[in-house]
């Protein structure tokens, strides 16, 4: 056993810092750190993946043949950790992560040719049109259905928390091709542009003032048959592989670590008559916490990067990365809310860029913790919710 | 002991359940949010005509001479309807202070134009920096100066200042002990107001003083009790609010009961689902323990200071546990639909949230109640 980093990675994690230094634009890398919205604004991150993919970085962790780097899953990791730090925007995850190993691993050579440039170099945004209003735990059970008729797919039925769907230019469904069989078996995954005669979408307001959750509306949508993505009745297995490819994504690892250094930022600056709030016992016993636990779901991710072997199968420890990270997600935003004390429940509106200036009594770190801190209770909902992941994983490890 | 209502409680809440129920609901509340002032005008004058407003004013001001429990009462209604519209500050907080003003003719009109609806006040005491338990003004003075006084300072997170024709603000007086409490016009000269919602809907604001001339009557309570009254006023503000908490608590509750038996996954309602029922369990749990911090606080309301405050932090720190417990779970179980603006959930969520932080949050309230227990 050698638990101590390979030297050669620190020297990675230098290279990977000065190429952010030297790439990223510093305006852009101030509008992300001070942005109130929890998600990126569109152009900025599209710019982003055009940088990116100038320097050949764009999707690292794609086989080298389609634009990846060739990295080990440590580099990979070094790589957006230090995305993260810097305060990069985020990559248009539904394109690079989601869709894009789907598509390299299923799709037709039409459809990756078509398809895998435009994701890297970020000239499409993506949409995940999975979920139902009546199918979100259970998926299986979803009815938009597809009916192929004269070489076009004829979509009909509803979508909803489709992220980012006002804003994207394609979006992949899973759309019913079978009603006489398995619900499972009779589900195709579909590439489907956006601004298709019959698609309407409505943006949802949510709690924190942003409306990034949106309903998609599809009405005698008429798509391309070859835009049907491997075979039909297959779009449950790929939406599986799609879910379980990237195991560690979901702790949110880099994410929180960014975030619990910004909470501690936030725990330096308030004060409470001219002591830290950093010095309060009651603060600094629930910093320890998230601290310790971030070292731990660190150190699970690292196990699971490793294939460590361990007698569970190896998606308990997935399901132990996403229970964990969403939690420590919540608790660390709301450190960073608690750390504000009563200045965190002014409302900021998520829309104006830049947010208003910044003054001895609102700091800059003031716009923008509490609308992230109020839409990351949904941690524990998408993806697979807390009391589903727990199901899972009591089968996974105890077969119960 | 008894926890029957009295005749005045009974009616009282017959009354707050006709006037709010009508309007407990995610389009209205929306709907407020997007007006002028966070909460409807034309209902506050309702509350006046109900008798709200003069619940807690002596008789001899016109007022019902109320209790606390009656207040509190009154506010688990308000707390049920997530009513936006500034009772504690106004007939809470304020009306306290007005009672314990020196020139008390003054402060009977006061309080009669308060129970009138016609005069809303808010109290501007907290400064960027300062603890949010304590009742000393820091940084904002008053200095004498001719028959009157000049005030300069700036205070942070007024509650519901946008809708209010006077402030009760917390100042040293130059010269002289402790903090004095002065009663400035919302439109003094001199005085800047930057006004903010907050998540729940609900107003406040920055306030800044550049040299606000101010009357010798504008001084309500000195120096030498000026940080008394204020601790009691927020106290009282504090029981308010923890009732209406509380109130906030059944309400979603309530609310995720029908939820979670009309949301079908599976083929089944989710409340079949024992990861569920546990869920709800630990709900009901937190609501029924936080009434009971909220008795706890109220038998305590008149005892001497160290006492009374021992008790309201105690439940302080229960009750806003159990908001987050209630609130948070609330959204779990409601999936994608507690996030968005458009179920009652996260209207709730934002309430208890704001509560939990008004006069103190958690971590304060159980390092006052801790320190009690140890001395
Ligand atoms: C911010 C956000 C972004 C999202 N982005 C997308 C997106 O881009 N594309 C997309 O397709 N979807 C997206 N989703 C949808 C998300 O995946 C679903 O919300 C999720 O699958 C839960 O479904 P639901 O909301 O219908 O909740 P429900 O399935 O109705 O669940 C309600 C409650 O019941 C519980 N429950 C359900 N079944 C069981 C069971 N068997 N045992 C115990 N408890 C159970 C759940 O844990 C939850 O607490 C997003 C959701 C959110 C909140």
């Amino acid at each position: 056993m050698e638990l101590r980093l390979d030297p050669d990675l620190e020297t990675f994690r230098t290279q990977v810092r000065a190429f952010i230094d030297r790439v990223l634009p510093a305006d852009m890398k101030e509008r992300q750190r001070r942005k109130v919205a929890n998600n990126a604004a569109v152009p900025d991150l599209l710019q982003w993946m055009r940088i990116l993919d100038d320097h050949g970085r764009a999707v690292p962790h794609w086989p080298e043949e389609f634009g990846g780097c060739g990295w080990s899953p440590m580099q990979l990791f070094i790589f957006n950790e230090e995305l993260y730090k810097a305060d990069a925007p985020e990559f248009d995850w539904g394109g690079t992560h989601m869709l894009g190993p789907v598509l390299y691993t299923y799709g037709s050579d039409y459809l990756k040719d078509k398809f895998l440039p435009m994701i890297r170099e970020g000239a499409t945004m993506w949409a995940q049109g999975f979920s139902e209003p009546g199918s979100g735990s259970d998926l299986a059970s979803l009815r938009t259905s597809a009916d192929l008729v004269d070489g076009k797919y004829i979509v009909n039925g509803q979508k909803i928390w489709t992220s980012g769907a006002a804003h994207a230019d394609w979006g992949f469904f899973l759309v019913r091709t079978d009603k006489s069989v398995k619900p499972q078996r009779g589900i195709s995954f579909l590439i489907i542009k956006m601004d298709t005669p019959g698609i309407t979408v409505r943006q949802i307001p949510q709690i924190n003032g942003e409306a990034h959750l949106c309903e998609v509306f599809l009405d005698n949508v008429e798509v391309p048959a070859d835009q049907l993505i491997g075979e039909p009745g297959m779009g449950w297995t790929y939406a599986k592989f799609l879910l379980e490819h990237e195991r560690t994504t979901s702790s949110f690892i880099y994410w929180s670590k960014r975030e619990l250094a910004r909470a501690k930022d936030i725990a330096r600056g308030e004060t409470m008559d001219g002591r830290r709030v950093a010095d309060d016992p009651a603060f600094r016993a629930r910093f320890a916490r998230a601290e310790a636990d971030l070292l731990a779901l660190e150190w699970s991710v690292l196990r699971v990067l490793a294939h460590e072997e361990f007698d569970a199968p190896e998606a308990a420890a997935a399901s132990v990365l996403k229970i964990r990270g969403s939690e420590l997600q919540q608790e660390i935003t709301m450190l960073q809310v608690d750390a504000m004390g009563a200045k965190s429940l002014r409302f900021f509106d998520a829309a104006p860029v830049p947010p208003p200036a910044p003054t001895d009594v609102w700091p800059d770190y003031a716009p923008g913790r509490t609308t992230v801190a109020l839409i990351n209770r949904a941690a524990t909902i998408y993806g697979g919710s807390k009391q589903i992941q727990k199901n899972i994983l009591a089968k996974l490890a105890f077969g119960l | 002991m008894d926890f029957a209502k009295s005749d005045i409680q009974a009616m009282l809440l017959d009354s707050a359940d006709r006037l709010l129920s009508e309007n407990a609901d995610v389009e209205y509340w929306r709907h407020q949010r997007g007006g002028a002032l966070g909460f409807d005008e034309a209902r506050w004058a309702r509350f006046a005509e109900l008798g709200w407003l003069a619940l807690p004013v002596p008789e001899a001001a016109g007022g019902l001479d109320g209790s606390i429990e009656d207040i509190a009462l009154l506010n688990i209604a308000l707390g049920k309807a997530l009513a936006t519209e500034p009772y504690v500050s106004t007939v809470v907080l304020a009306d306290h202070v007005l009672k314990q003003a020196a020139d008390q003719l003054r402060a009977m009109e006061l309080l009669g134009d308060i129970a009138g609806g016609t005069l809303r006040i808010a109290l501007a005491h907290q400064e960027n920096g300062a603890h949010p338990l304590g009742v000393e003004a820091r940084g904002t003075v008053a200095r004498a100066s001719g028959d009157g006084y000049v005030l300069s300072g700036a205070k942070i997170m007024a509650l519901d200042a946008p809708s209010a024709g006077q402030f009760i603000i917390s100042a040293r007086i130059e010269g002289e002990e402790g903090t004095g409490l002065f009663l400035v016009p919302a439109d003094a000269a001199g005085l800047s107001i930057e006004p903010y919602a907050l998540i729940d809907g609900t107003r406040a604001a920055d306030l800044a003083f550049a040299d606000v001339a101010l009357p010798a009557g504008a001084l309500l309570v000195g120096g030498n009790r000026g940080a008394a009254v204020l601790r009691e006023a927020i106290d009282r503000a504090s029981i308010a609010l923890m009732a209406q908490a509380v109130g906030a608590m059944e309400a979603a509750n309530k609310v995720c009961g029908a939820y979670v038996q009309e949301r079908k996954q599976f083929g089944t309602a989710i409340g079949s689902f024992q990861a569920i029922q546990h869920i709800m369990a630990d709900n009901f749990i937190a609501a029924h323990q936080a009434r009971s911090m909220l008795y706890h606080a109220l038998a305590n309301a008149d005892q001497d200071e160290a006492t009374r405050s021992a008790a309201l932090s105690a439940a302080r720190l229960v009750i806003g546990e159990a908001g987050q417990v209630v609130s948070r779970n609330g959204i779990q179980v409601h999936g994608g639909y507690g996030l968005t603006d458009e179920y009652a959930i996260g209207h709730y969520f934002r309430r208890l949230m704001c509560i939990e932080k008004q006069y103190g949050d958690l971590i304060q309230h159980g390092e006052r109640f801790g320190d009690s227990i140890f001395g």
